[in-house]
């Protein structure tokens, strides 16, 4: 049993660790934005398949992948937001309509994606060498470990980057108040672009990790990531990066020790539970300051 | 507006009059709907195709009070969906109850479901939905789990040879009437009005007295009664109730798009949202199969860029006049 359970906890951090950066573009997005981006688990499958499509078509290993990943996904996303969002920031309710726009492209992603690629789950044969190392009493794939590595690096590079620099600190700004960004003399629609480019980018990025660490994926699975996506952002708490990291480690952590207890098809509820009663104690999730209704 | 000069016409008459005009082209519109839909079966058009149409419409009108009236947008609104369509299921083949008798019990059991929700009703914008469709995902967790007696696992439930296609037509034809006449009253009562005074601004309202609280729960349990009943009609037509259909994110995917394509706060508007998008995404599928979803989605991003009131909030927003008459 405590094999099992540590186990768990090596997978949670894997996996929580995957989450949490789904978790940190997602509600630098919202936060500077405001946009409910229902498509960015899209975006991450595309990363995963860009990864496959690398692997399978030019021999690129996955860790190659990434910067490519990295850099494609920010273009798309730097041209996604001049196509699609300065006309939504006019309307009367954006974060509705922002969220049926981003609805309509997630469907349309997944369907190019569909017609692309076929229904078939894909998965990338690369394996490292050792297969897997030894932590204490259990083996762990070594593709795990390194994708741990890696959004570990990642998850600091962007919390340095927010904290530290200057672009960073404007998003941040953006998050708290975007009106007195404005009288600041910051021009929102350059940053509002870096951010969803940057969130995209960061999106893309999670998807090559997740090929590493999943056995497989396929045009639907998107829908998945989106959910839990937001599911963490709330629970950190909107637009606070540090509460998006927590909470997708918790409910990493959550979902992988419920499967050593409970059967595998009901370990999601305990993450939905967590969320459910974090909310209901604490309406702004972790570290979050938004008022409730 | 003409303004009254003193000693002219008292303002209470003009709103009378706007009121009259306003529930004739309401009873006008309610006609059509009826003659049409009563005669489809009789002329012989597809049956299937309007039963859906009046199962959207209904979905639409519903949802129309939690997002348009109140202003919350449940993302987990196939909840209520999928509990009216299992407990029909389970009321129709575990306990041989008749089709009509489980029928209202399906209601019930929307609005007990809203009930247990109610607490997550002072949350606001995203916090709300996420925690509904959190909430949603639980339900279809825990009953897909249950054992297999009680709600069928993972094969799901049969109502056996049940089905009676155009008596529950007929069936869904009078909930849908039921929906958008109780929008049509809603739209003009006092808890109506109280319901968008909350939304608007709930500090406010609660200074001029209504009970926040207790207006808001009523609109709840309104939007949560007509999907469990939508649920339960729809199992019975389709003789088949499971969990990954009756619990679809996609029900309210498709709900939220309908009633915003055709305008959310007024009364036609989901009916116009409705028939338009079921007719064009019917159009679709008959063309172009292959692309049918990517069109899909094309053309909802379409809608929110260019008609993000939909139809009649567009329509509504170049005639501002013409909203007092227009339901």
């Amino acid at each position: 049993m405590e094999t099992l359970v540590l186990i768990g906890i090596v997978n949670g951090l894997v996996v929580g660790g995957i989450y949490a950066l789904i978790g940190l573009s997602l509600t630098v997005l919202y936060g500077v934005l405001r946009v409910v981006n229902f498509a960015h688990g899209e975006f991450v499958i595309g990363g995963s398949f860009l990864a496959y499509v690398l692997f399978n078509s030019l021999g690129i290993a996955p860790l190659m992948a990434l910067p490519i990943a990295a850099v494609t996904f920010f273009a798309a996303g730097w041209l996604a937001y001049y196509l699609l969002l300065p006309r939504l920031s006019r309307s009367d309710d954006p974060e509705i309509m922002s969220f049926l726009m981003m609805y309509g492209v997630s469907i349309a992603l997944a369907a190019i994606m569909l017609i692309l690629f076929e229904a078939d789950s894909r998965s990338i044969d690369y394996s490292f060498s050792p297969i897997s190392l030894k932590i204490g009493p259990v083996y762990v794939s070594t593709a795990r470990l390194v994708a741990l590595g890696v959004t570990l690096v990642i998850s600091l590079a962007l919390t340095a980057f927010l904290f530290g620099t200057l672009h960073g600190k404007a998003l941040r700004a953006a998050i708290m108040n975007r009106e007195a960004l404005q009288i600041v003399g910051v021009d929102i629609v350059k940053l509002s672009a870096f951010a969803f480019a940057l969130a995209t980018g960061l999106a893309g990025v999670t998807g090559v990790l997740i090929a590493l660490v999943f056995p497989a994926f396929n045009p639907f699975s998107g829908a998945e990531y989106s959910i839990i996506g937001f599911i963490v952002v709330v629970l950190g708490g909107l637009g606070s990066p540090i509460g998006a990291l927590i909470a997708g480690l918790i409910y990493g952590l959550a979902e992988q020790l419920a499967t050593v207890f409970l059967p595998q098809a009901m370990a999601p509820v305990v993450g939905f539970l967590i969320l459910v009663g974090t909310i209901l104690v604490r309406p702004t999730g972790i570290l979050g300051y938004r008022a409730k209704r | 507006m003409p303004a009254a000069e003193v000693g002219a016409v008292p303002r209470a008459s003009e709103r009378d009059a706007a009121n009259r005009i306003y529930f004739s082209v309401a009873a006008v519109i309610g006609s059509l709907v009826v003659l049409y839909f009563v005669l489809v079966p009789v002329v012989g058009l597809n049956l299937a195709f309007h039963f859906y149409l009046m199962l959207w419409i209904t979905m639409a009108s519903a949802f129309n009070v939690a997002a348009g009236f109140s202003g919350y947008m449940p993302f987990g609104y196939v909840a209520f969906y999928g509990i009216g369509a299992f407990t029909t299921a389970i009321l129709v083949d575990k306990l041989d109850f008749p089709v009509l008798a489980a029928l209202p019990f399906a209601g019930l059991a929307g609005l007990v479901l809203g009930m247990l929700f109610a607490p997550t009703l002072r949350l606001s914008g995203i916090y709300f939905a996420i925690v509904s469709l959190a909430l949603a995902g639980i339900c279809r967790l825990v009953i897909s789990n249950m054992p297999e007696e009680i709600t069928g696992g993972s094969y799901g439930l049969h109502l056996g040879s049940r089905a009676e296609p155009v008596l529950s037509f007929y069936v869904m034809m009078a909930v849908m009437l039921l929906a958008l006449g109780t929008t049509l009253w809603l739209s003009r009562s006092r808890l109506g009005k109280a319901l968008r005074a909350v939304r608007d601004d709930a500090e406010a309202a609660d200074m001029m007295g209504v009970d926040v609280a207790r207006v808001r729960l009523y609109g709840w349990l309104i939007a949560a009664f007509f999907p469990a009943l939508c649920g339960g009609i729809e199992a019975w037509y389709t003789n088949v109730v499971d969990t990954e259909t009756a619990f679809n994110t996609l029900t309210t995917a498709k709900t939220v798009i309908y009633a915003v394509a055709g305008g959310l706060g007024t009364v036609t508007g989901p009916i116009v949202g409705a028939i338009a998008m079921v007719w064009v995404d019917d159009l679709i599928w008959r063309q172009f199969p292959l692309v049918n979803l990517l069109l899909l989605g094309v053309a909802t991003v379409l809608l929110v860029l260019f008609l993000p009131r939909g139809i009649v909030g567009t329509l509504l927003r170049h005639r501002p006049q013409w909203r007092r008459y227009i339901p």
